[in-house]
């Protein structure tokens, strides 16, 4: 199996030795150096208090780092405001409940570029476009709390494609969603991804990390611990252990059957039927 | 956050366990008799006595000066402003314009003062080495009634936790690009709706879920219910209780009995 070379592009942002510590002395992270760049889908994951949302909040300027830096689009994020940074890191919070606050559904997703001060048509196309994006066009009309969870989380995502950023950060959008609601909201992101949007998604779904994600970064205590593609991340079972990781089902079989040489580096069910299938027609 | 509603820490200090309906009473007292005293030697003495209770409740460094520095920089704007607004009295120390600074109106400032640090670390002993539950109970014990003892203690529990929904709340509509430092008054008070809506909308929700967990727990059925731990006054106690007790009346009788002034 060849790992197909990253064709990603111009670097977006860069983390450089980022110490951070929350006023009551947690050190949430250390020393963590890193780049992000155009067109990736990067899968952030660690156990509970790992500091991924930390980690995430300094991409928009939410946190500043206490010691070293955190560039974004060449600028040093202390120095910019969040709402300016918005314009670039679209953040979809854990809750959705924190942000949904209009009479409907439209005026929810038009917020975010109003706060821009859009003109009028260009907030109207993008609203129409997240809207249905989302599927929301039915529901535009009413109000988001009397809405289902799962409705109310793909509002928020919509408010936030509506603003247009150019990197889109999930923060574990899975809770109280079904598997069917997760997997389309995958298929959004993948679609949006294709279309240049970096996307970073934070959760603790292996199954969802290696199919839909081509770079994996795993925080442990604050401290990034690995960071790799995504078909090599899941080679090394012990220090995923070790962070608290278990790899979805599909690669579980594939290295339980390493001896028959069956190839480890595979993320999907598909792409494990193909390996053993490969391994079965050569043995014959 | 957290540390501004719950100060105290475990502890096995005297002051933690003495029962704390003894403390709540000898608190009271002891504000009572900051009020009492009105020179600037006494109270300084009592404020002597409380730096020490403070002292022997081995509360960290790090937590008292958190709790001091608020008290300590309203006790300068006492100082600072009194005498502006009390000029009464000679010998002027110093005049500037309108303004008139008299000795005995320092003075009086510097008692108020003094006085003002008294009630605060009085209280600050007390929220140091009660635990709210400890807190609430005696409340019960002392008469209040059991759902509203309740109610306290719920209040003072999720206080933290709301202020943690705010401030997320927050970061969400900035992250949307809500920029609340730009625009008008009025432009300003409206964007705080954005963060209003989603925190009473998370209250109610907690309230809710609350009740059905608080009723699925049998709250209220039956009126004479149980207390897993029992308040109970030792002879230490006791001795407390007294030697507070003796600290209040005795001050308090030389004044108005046998008109000392302390
Ligand atoms: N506002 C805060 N104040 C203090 N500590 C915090 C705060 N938010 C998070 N932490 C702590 O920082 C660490 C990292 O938290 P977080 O980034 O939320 O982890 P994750 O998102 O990986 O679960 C945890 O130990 C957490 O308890
Ligand atoms: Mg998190």
């Amino acid at each position: 199996m060849t790992v197909v070379p990253s064709t990603h592009g111009e670097r977006l942002a860069a983390f450089e030795n980022v110490n951070f510590s929350y006023e009551d002395g947690t050190e949430a992270l250390r020393g963590i150096t890193l780049d992000i760049r155009k067109g990736e889908q990067i899968a952030l994951v660690g156990g509970n208090g790992s500091g991924k949302t930390t980690l995430a909040k300094h991409l928009n300027g939410l946190l500043k780092p206490t010691t070293g830096r955190v560039i974004v689009k060449g600028s040093d994020t202390r120095k910019e405001q969040v709402a300016n940074l918005a314009r670039i890191v679209g953040y979809v919070f854990q809750n959705p409940d924190h942000q949904l606050f209009c009479s409907t559904v439209a005026e929810e997703v038009r917020f975010g570029p109003m706060n821009f001060g859009l003109a009028e048509p260009e907030v109207e196309r993008r609203t129409e476009r997240a809207l249905e994006i989302m599927t929301l066009e039915r529901l535009k009309a009413e109000a988001p709390l009397s809405l289902s969870l799962g409705d109310r989380r793909r509002i928020s995502i919509a408010s936030v494609i509506a603003m247009a950023p150019e990197v889109i950060i999930l923060d574990e959008p899975f809770t109280g969603l079904d598997a069917g609601e997760a997997e389309s909201l995958m298929d959004v992101m993948r679609e949006m991804n294709r279309q240049g949007t970096t996307i970073i998604l934070i959760t603790h779904d292996m199954r969802v990390v290696a199919e839909h994600s081509d770079r994996v970064i795993v925080l442990s205590h604050g401290r990034k611990v690995f960071d790799s593609k995504t078909r090599t991340a899941f080679s090394d079972l012990k220090l995923l252990r070790e962070c608290g990781l278990i790899p979805p089902p599909a690669i579980q079989v594939a290295h339980h059957l390493r001896e028959y040489g069956v190839s480890p580096e595979i993320t999907t069910v598909e792409e494990l039927a193909d390996e053993l299938a490969r391994v079965l027609r050569e043995q014959q | 956050m957290t540390i501004f509603i719950d100060l105290y820490s475990e502890g096995n200090t005297f002051l933690h366990r003495l029962d704390p309906r003894v403390k709540i009473i000898s608190v009271l007292l002891l504000s009572l008799l900051a009020f009492v005293l009105s020179t600037v030697y006494s109270l300084a003495a009592l404020l002597a006595f409380i730096f020490l209770l403070l002292f022997l409740s081995r509360a960290s460094m790090g937590r008292t000066w958190f709790a001091l520095r608020f008290v300590l920089r309203f006790m300068a704007l006492i100082v600072i402003l009194w005498p502006i607004f009390d000029p009464a009295g000679t010998p002027v120390w110093a005049e500037l314009g309108p303004v008139k600074v008299t000795e005995p109106a320092v003075w009086r400032g510097i008692t108020s003062a003094v006085r003002v640090g008294c009630l605060a670390c009085v209280w600050y002993i007390l929220m140091f080495t009660t635990a709210q539950r400890d807190l609430v109970r005696a409340l019960v014990r002392m008469g209040l009634r059991f759902d509203y003892g309740l109610t306290l203690a719920i209040s003072l529990r999720f206080f933290p936790s709301f202020m943690a929904t705010i401030s997320s709340i927050t970061d969400a509509q900035k992250a949307r690009g809500l920029d609340f430092n730009r625009g008008g008054l009025i432009k300003r008070s409206k964007k705080h709706v954005a963060v209003l809506v989603p925190a009473v909308v998370a209250a109610l929700r907690t309230a809710d879920s609350l009740s059905l967990a608080l009723q699925s727990r049998a709250y209220g059925a039956r009126t004479d219910r149980t207390y897993m731990r029992q308040l109970k006054m030792r002879t230490f106690d006791y001795v407390a209780l007294t030697i507070v007790t003796m600290l209040f009346i005795v001050p308090l009788t030389a004044k108005y009995l046998f008109l000392v002034h302390f």
